[in-house]
């Protein structure tokens, strides 16, 4: 019996009851579109908060005190940053705090305060400016109150477009209270993370030191910007071993994006397969299904199955025909199944700011589609062994 | 004359019933029998007589219990299912009592049917059930499905389906039985015509009539040939 022959048969029987053929491949349909569906979210979702990842901080190595209960925390100062220098990076030290300020009704909303070195926008690419200014590097030093504010702060405190050389009163901890002037706004940081943005106010960090007795003299995290074509994983690794000459072992926490971006594809491959697998759940279902329907099939046409084999047909043929059938019904479920997996996943593309790019890997495409043919195999056996080993005088007696 | 059907004390017995009380039907009992090419024979007999077993066993649906069959000089006795499948496919045709014709296929699908399992090209099919239905004067009915058919013309395309294989041996049975009289003749017509062109033929029937269009009767009763009528 020719392939080409095998395969008319079965189209031909599905095309018999078109709307059988339909409602039977709804669980296929529905598992090769959430497989396909799920795992294609996982890899845009991904993509889009490491790219957003690389954006904010693409090359960049953070070191912070390690915090131990009933250990002293080292302090970074101004004489770290000097030695810092021998490293080829660039870094930016911060002085991180919590404040609260008058909002336009006068109720008190809390800020992130941040203390850091002038000319930011020069050192950090992501930094840009919308209106006004960043204060520079003398005013850092000196300690003069003026403050640079985030898009959100400004919409909090004075209205959009209104921050501009305004008076922003910060009330810190121990009651002090720290009066700046508004000569910057920051445009939102871009990509996945922008849109998480709260009330950020930046200050010199000299003016933090002068006004926050606890904060005086140290930085709490020091970002280290790595030089164009020096090598991230040797310039941590020297980082490291700096640090533990100059405060011993395992004083200080050194972290790059790379270690994050690489415990995030860990988090989001076990995501992937948390989800891949409850979309093969419902697969399974749905090769019940199939195979349900070919059990039904194979009684109908017990007439037809005696006298193909009446007619010379071999237990063999008749057991392909219906592998055939089942393989086809499943396969072209898969095909609908990942059609409709790619419109919805285009129109998520389209509406879901966070999905920036659609992606549909070929491999995804045919893992849905390999597995489904493998459930039409399996599921087929049994109805296709039944319908081979039934004896053609008993079937063609069969009403 | 080169004989067609050899049977050698052939039985087939079915048991069934539990273990301890094992009910043994003898469907056939001992049948010794000679066809030789051309011949056009009938078996009658009263149902229960055994005589739809024994079409079965001559056209390889079912194996002898015990005994000896050859099939134009090949012994069948115990052929393996897939064996007995392929030689069903080149050496038997069956004409059944229903038909059994493919609904959704148009006739010439219909007679295409047993040559789909020798794996020949479609354009070779075609050719050659083509050629079939022209024999039994249905080349103007080639695209009809069966549902566009009379009884007669079904039963003739089935005819072809059969001699589209070129087989050894014709097997009908009660090939008349779903037909009105008219339709019947016709069929018994289209056998006669069969015959005179050398085919080899045996009909099932419980009809004398029909049973003496063929020029040698086989009577059956309890699983035996009784008795073998020639006709002059």
């Amino acid at each position: 019996m020719r392939f080409s022959d095998n395969f008319k048969i079965a189209l031909e029987a599905l095309f018999a009851h078109p709307t059988r053929t339909l409602l039977s491949l709804l669980g296929v349909i529905i598992g090769v579109f959430a497989v396909t569906t799920l795992i294609s979210l996982g890899e845009m979702a991904t993509y889009g908060i490491q790219h957003s990842l690389e954006q904010l901080a693409g090359r960049s190595i953070y070191i912070q005190p390690q915090f131990k209960p009933g250990v002293e925390p080292v302090r970074f100062d101004a004489d770290l940053l000097r030695v810092l220098r021998v490293l080829p990076v660039q870094p930016i030290p911060y002085v991180l705090s919590s404040a609260t300020a008058a909002d336009r009704r006068g109720r008190l909303v809390s800020l992130d305060l941040v203390g850091t070195v002038g000319n930011l926008p020069a050192l950090d690419a992501s930094v840009e400016l919308a209106r006004g200014r960043f204060f520079n590097r003398r005013e850092a030093e000196q300690g003069l109150p003026v403050a640079v504010i985030n898009a959100k702060a400004e919409s909090t405190f004075f209205g959009e477009g209104r921050g501009l050389g305004r008076e922003l009163i910060l009330n810190v901890s121990d009651g002090a209270r720290i009066r700046t002037v508004v000569v910057g706004v920051v445009r939102p940081a871009g990509g996945f993370f922008g849109g998480f943005e709260s009330e950020r106010v930046t200050v010199p960090y000299a003016l933090l030191w002068e006004r926050m007795p606890r904060k005086k003299g140290r930085f709490d995290i020091i970002e280290l910007k790595v030089e164009p074509g020096a090598d991230l994983k040797e310039v941590e690794k020297r980082t490291r071993r700096l640090l533990e000459l100059r405060y011993g072992k395992d004083r200080v926490n050194v972290q790059s994006v790379q270690a994050f971006q690489q415990a995030l594809t860990g988090i989001t491959v076990g995501l992937q397969a948390l989800l891949g697998g409850i979309g093969a759940l419902s697969l399974l279902v749905g090769g019940i299904g199939i195979m349900n329907i070919m059990l039904v099939s194979v009684t109908e046409r017990t007439r037809e199955i005696g006298l193909r084999k009446a007619l010379g047909a071999t237990s063999a043929q008749v057991r392909a025909q219906f592998l055939m059938e089942a393989v086809l019904l499943t396969l072209s479920g898969g095909l609908i199944g990942v059609v409709l997996a790619a419109a919805v996943l285009y129109l998520v593309v389209l509406t879901v700011p966070f999905f920036e790019a659609f992606i549909l890997s070929p491999l995804t495409v045919a893992l849905a589609l390999g597995v489904s043919a493998a459930v039409g195999l399996f599921f087929g056996v049994w109805p296709a062994s039944q319908a081979a080993s039934l004896d053609p005088i008993e079937a063609l007696r069969y009403e | 004359m080169k004989p067609v059907v050899e049977m050698q004390e052939v039985k087939k017995v079915y048991r069934s019933g539990s273990r301890r009380r094992q009910v043994e039907v003898r469907a056939l009992d001992g049948v010794s029998l000679l066809i030789t090419e051309g011949e056009f024979v009938s078996i009658m007999g009263p149902s229960g007589s055994g005589k739809s077993t024994l079409l079965h066993v001559m056209g390889l649906l079912d194996r002898p219990t015990s005994g000896r069959y050859l099939l134009a000089g090949e012994d069948v006795t115990t052929l393996e299912d897939e064996d007995a499948a392929r030689m069903r496919n080149r050496r038997i045709g069956f004409v059944f009592q229903a038909f059994f014709l493919m609904p959704r296929y148009s006739a010439l699908r219909n007679v295409e049917l047993p040559l789909v399992y020798r794996g020949l090209t479609e354009a070779e099919r075609r050719r050659r059930a083509s050629r079939a239905l022209a024999e039994v004067g249905l080349a103007d009915r080639m695209d009809h499905l069966p549902s566009e058919l009379s009884g007669g013309q079904k039963q003739r395309v089935a005819i072809a389906r059969a001699l589209v294989q070129e087989p050894a041996l014709l097997l009908a049975d009660e090939p008349t039985g779903n037909l009105d009289s008219e339709s019947g003749r016709e069929i018994l017509a289209l056998f006669e015509r069969l015959h005179e062109a050398g085919k080899t033929l045996v009909v099932v029937t419980h009809e004398r009539e029909i049973a003496e269009r063929g020029r040698r009767i086989l009577h059956m009763r309890d699983g035996r040939l009784v008795n073998d009528e020639v006709l002059g």
